[in-house]
């Protein structure tokens, strides 16, 4: 008789949930270790992050880090699905809250017509964003990994050159940021603004047209083996530009929330890393789009603690590596949940 | 120019001349499979020695043994009469033993000299592009190799890369050098080219192993041959002796057990008068652009399966696939029950009747990481039930891969987890009964049995052959001759993109299979069928 480790055919959910949950008390507990190496009061950190995410500000600060995190994460999950790394969500982001803004600040009108307007013209801004990357993939097979990597830094220096620069407020009061927006999405709890329901409706709406319709179903066989999709005559190239179209109006939604729901001007650094931090919530939601909700209330938590932690005098570098290890440990905890430990005979057991 | 050697007496007597190289009962197994076992294999200097076998015969193995990428499970290495352990390739090279594989092994980008430089201890530590090129090319001149050292690797032909690689090898003072298929890739000017270095290069009392299965050049280039087959040798033979004929029978072996599935159950439908599937002159290309396909005409009936037999690599593949319509035509008509289908797509294809289980089942029959219901429904997903104008029923797939695994007989214990971690086996028999749900017309089956157990290659065979009772036209692909000869009503025999010609399977005749194999074409032109 001897111990092997097997792995187990399919991941069951139960195993996984608790395998994140492990992994997140064990990020804990290492984070507590080092904090409480250099001497800080476990007991008053701990305390302080709680009072402060489920007050009833620190919640509409969750609610308000939320939105565009779920259509960061959405946006960077449905291009997996297709089989593409769209790393250019934070560009596709700002794209997308400089083309809302625009249309904001000169385009005249009232709130009930420039606000749809402004819907389409975010989505779009995000889809243009991502267009030239999207054709080279499909017809150059260049990869977008680096084009749309690459993209993201004119994305934010573009925001930054129109908020110092032309689109500067006039007022004097701010100097990289333009002047208040006209026009406001409806307020639904405090600052919470109907930019959060529109997410969660968005992403259910991504989950049903993946499972329950035909397009769906040939946009994962493409995704998951081109070849495949050859063999039975799906077009891979068709699917592969919508779906990143697709991807880049997500993640050029959540830039014109952030702009015109949240921050109610553009602003310099607006994508605040959301894009990047979609990525992170997409590898968490394990091709899930109601796993990408998951994901991304996971990830505002911890960075709505770390907030926290850094009004207590923590370190910005400290809050980010304790944000790494949770992920580094999940990572670890959802491989591991694929095996079990098994009592076997000596000789070797093949399937 | 021969060196008459028997190489019985040179071992027994050890006296004559020293083998270089001498393998002795050597065994290496894999799970499940003997790759090699109980193989002597003696090398002399100043021969070249033929390694002739099929696909799978175990030749591979045993060079790999021989050049330390494998270790042997049972028997020794001598070495200039000394037992020897080569442990990794770079003993062996240290050895005088090289290798030059089928897929070069040469960096693209960088010059002659460069890639004769790389890695090589005798590599002067600090040095000039011009340093670098004399040498190469003092070095080229000494063997007799010519080349051109300032040349960029992806500027020259093939031939020359081969050249290379050989320069390669022999400047590391190989002395036993082994060819892996060299000729699949030249020209025959460029095959004489090197034919005639390699005989330059035993002259001077090395040696050389040269793996083939084309029969005329192993009699044309060789002093003996050794003949495996089923990973064990069957024979060494001095060449001068042999004739194509004999070593055609010796490398398919005649133990083909013949008959049993051919036989048609009492309600078969009949075999039809007309083809259900016919091929005028047909070409296509492979995906690198090159003809792999010529001027094929073929025709398949109604109830009949047809075997296509060759080396692998010689246009199966391209033929399944136009078949199927996953690869375009680049001439010639295709027609299926009298329909056009030239220019069509592959869904049009298996809308049809035609089905299809593609060569490798993993990385185009399959989406490994996606559910098995989604893999069991890719022919279906479309079609009522599971579909109704733009939606698509999940629960409807999954009862339809629950009817398909049935009747495949796997046992799946979640239809939600990836297909991947089912076995190869099982794999192929939800792909073979989706196709068979398809196939009402034809069935084109690559290389369905490769790397099954017995007992899912019997399902396979069993499934045609239903099929075929049932009235639909099998194409049925292989590299297995006894595999071939138990179910296939005709066989076909491809090389080098063309058909040789085609066979009844009732007045089988092994040898004239082996000598199409390695080349020759049928000589009496038989109308096909009858």
């Amino acid at each position: 008789m001897a111990l092997r480790i097997q792995r187990v055919p399919s991941d069951n959910l139960a195993g996984g949930i608790a395998a994140r949950l492990i992994a997140i008390v064990l990020a804990l507990a290492v984070a507590a270790a080092v904090f409480a190496f250099t001497g800080a009061d476990l007991g008053k950190l701990g305390g302080h992050v709680v009072k402060s995410t489920f007050s009833n500000f620190g919640m509409q600060d969750v609610g308000l880090i939320l939105t565009p995190l779920i259509l960061t994460g959405l946006a960077v999950m449905i291009a997996l699905k297709v089989g593409a790394w769209n790393i250019g969500a934070e560009g596709q982001f700002c794209a997308g809250a400089f083309a809302a803004s625009g249309v904001a600040l000169f385009v005249p009108g009232p709130t009930v017509v420039i606000l749809p307007l402004m819907f389409v013209a975010g989505a779009l801004g995000g889809m243009i964003w991502i267009l030239i990357p999207t054709l080279a993939r499909a017809y150059a097979d260049v990869s977008e990994l680096i084009t749309t990597l690459l993209l993201n830094f004119v994305g934010i220096l573009l925001v930054y050159y129109v908020a110092t620069g032309p689109w500067l407020d006039s007022s004097g009061f701010s100097f990289a940021s333009t002047k208040r927006l006209p026009h406001d999405i409806p307020a639904l709890w405090g600052d919470v603004h109907w930019g959060l329901p529109i997410a969660v409706i968005i992403t259910i709406a991504v989950a049903a047209v993946l499972n329950f319709t035909r397009w769906g179903y040939e946009v994962r066989i493409a995704g998951s083996n081109p070849n495949a999709a050859r063999y039975a005559a799906i077009p891979f190239r068709r699917h592969l530009i919508v779906v990143m179209l697709l991807s880049g109006a997500i993640a050029g939604l959540a830039g014109m929330l952030e702009a015109v729901g949240t921050a109610h001007r553009l602003q310099g650094g607006i994508s605040n890393n959301f894009g990047y931090i979609g990525i992170m919530v997409a590898v968490l939601a394990r091709g899930s789009a109601i796993g990408v909700i998951a994901g991304a209330l996971l990830m505002t938590l911890i960075l709505k603690s770390g907030l926290a932690l850094q009004t207590q005098g923590v370190s910005v570098a400290t809050v980010l590596a304790i944000t790494g290890l949770i992920l580094f440990f999940t990572a670890i905890g959802d491989e591991l949940s694929h095996y079990r430990i098994v009592r076997t005979k000596n000789e070797p057991q093949e399937a | 120019m021969n060196v008459m050697l028997n190489a019985e007496e040179t071992v027994a007597s050890g006296s004559a001349i020293q083998p270089i190289v001498l393998l002795r009962g050597i065994a290496k197994y894999f799970p499940g499979v003997i790759a090699n076992q109980d193989v002597d294999f003696d090398l002399v200097p100043g021969e070249i020695h033929a390694l002739l076998g099929e696909n799978g015969a175990g030749k591979s193995t045993l060079m790999n043994i021989l050049t330390g990428i494998y270790r042997p499970d049972m028997g020794e290495i001598v070495i200039d009469g000394t037992p020897v352990t080569l442990a990794s390739p770079v003993e062996a090279i240290a050895a005088g033993i090289g290798m030059v594989h089928q897929h070069f092994k040469l960096v693209k980008a960088f010059t002659v000299a460069e890639n004769i430089h790389l890695g090589w201890k005798d590599t002067p530590r600090r040095t000039s592009r011009a340093v670098l090129e004399a040498r190469t090319a003092e070095l080229a001149a000494s063997l007799n190799l010519q080349v051109k050292p300032g040349a960029r690797i992806s500027d020259l032909s093939t031939g020359e890369q081969q050249r290379v690689e050989i320069l390669r090898v022999l400047s590391r003072k190989a002395r036993v050098l082994i060819l892996d298929e060299p000729t699949a890739v030249l020209t025959p000017a460029e095959a004489a080219e090197l034919f005639k270095a390699l005989r330059q290069f035993v002259a001077r009392g090395n040696a050389v192993i040269f793996i083939s299965h084309k029969l005329d050049e192993v009699l044309e280039i060789s002093d003996r041959v050794t003949v495996l087959r089923g990973g064990r040798k069957v024979t060494t033979r001095r060449t001068a002796e042999c004739d194509k004929r004999m070593l055609a029978r010796l490398m398919v072996g005649q133990e083909v057990v013949l008959g049993n599935m051919r036989t048609r159950r009492a309600d078969a439908r009949p075999v039809s008068e007309q083809p259900v599937l016919s091929l005028h002159q047909v070409s296509a290309r492979d995906d690198l652009g090159n003809m792999a396909l010529k001027d094929v005409s073929l025709q398949l009936r109604a109830g009949e399966i047809l075997g296509i037999a060759g080396v692998a690599g010689n246009g199966q593949k391209e033929l399944s696939q136009v078949l199927t319509g996953v690869r375009p035509l680049a001439s010639g008509r295709l027609e299926v029950c009298g329909e056009d289908l030239s220019a069509r797509s592959a869904r049009e294809f298996a809308a049809f009747g035609v089905g299809h289980i593609p060569e490798d089942r993993l990385q185009s029959g399959l989406a490994p990481a996606l559910s098995v219901t989604d893999n069991a429904v890719i022919r279906e997903y479309g079609k009522a039930p599971l579909s109704k104008g733009w939606f698509y029923r999940p629960s409807a797939a999954t009862a339809l891969a629950r009817s398909i695994a049935q009747t495949a007989s796997v046992a799946v214990p979640d239809f939600g987890m990836p297909v991947r971690n089912l076995s190869g086996g099982n794999q192929q028999r939800l792909v073979a009964r989706r196709e068979m749900r398809i196939a009402s017309q034809v069935l084109v089956a690559a290389y369905p049995c490769r790397g099954l157990d017995v007992g899912a290659i019997n399902a396979m065979m069993h499934y045609f052959t239903e099929l075929r009772d049932a009235g639909v036209g099998v194409v049925f692909v292989s590299e297995e001759l006894d595999e071939l000869c138990k179910l296939s009503d005709r066989i076909a025999v491809m090389f080098h993109g063309e058909i040789m010609g085609v066979v009844d399977t009732a007045d089988v005749d092994i040898e004239a299979i082996g000598l199409m194999m390695g080349g020759q074409r049928r000589l009496a032109a038989e109308p096909a069928g009858n």
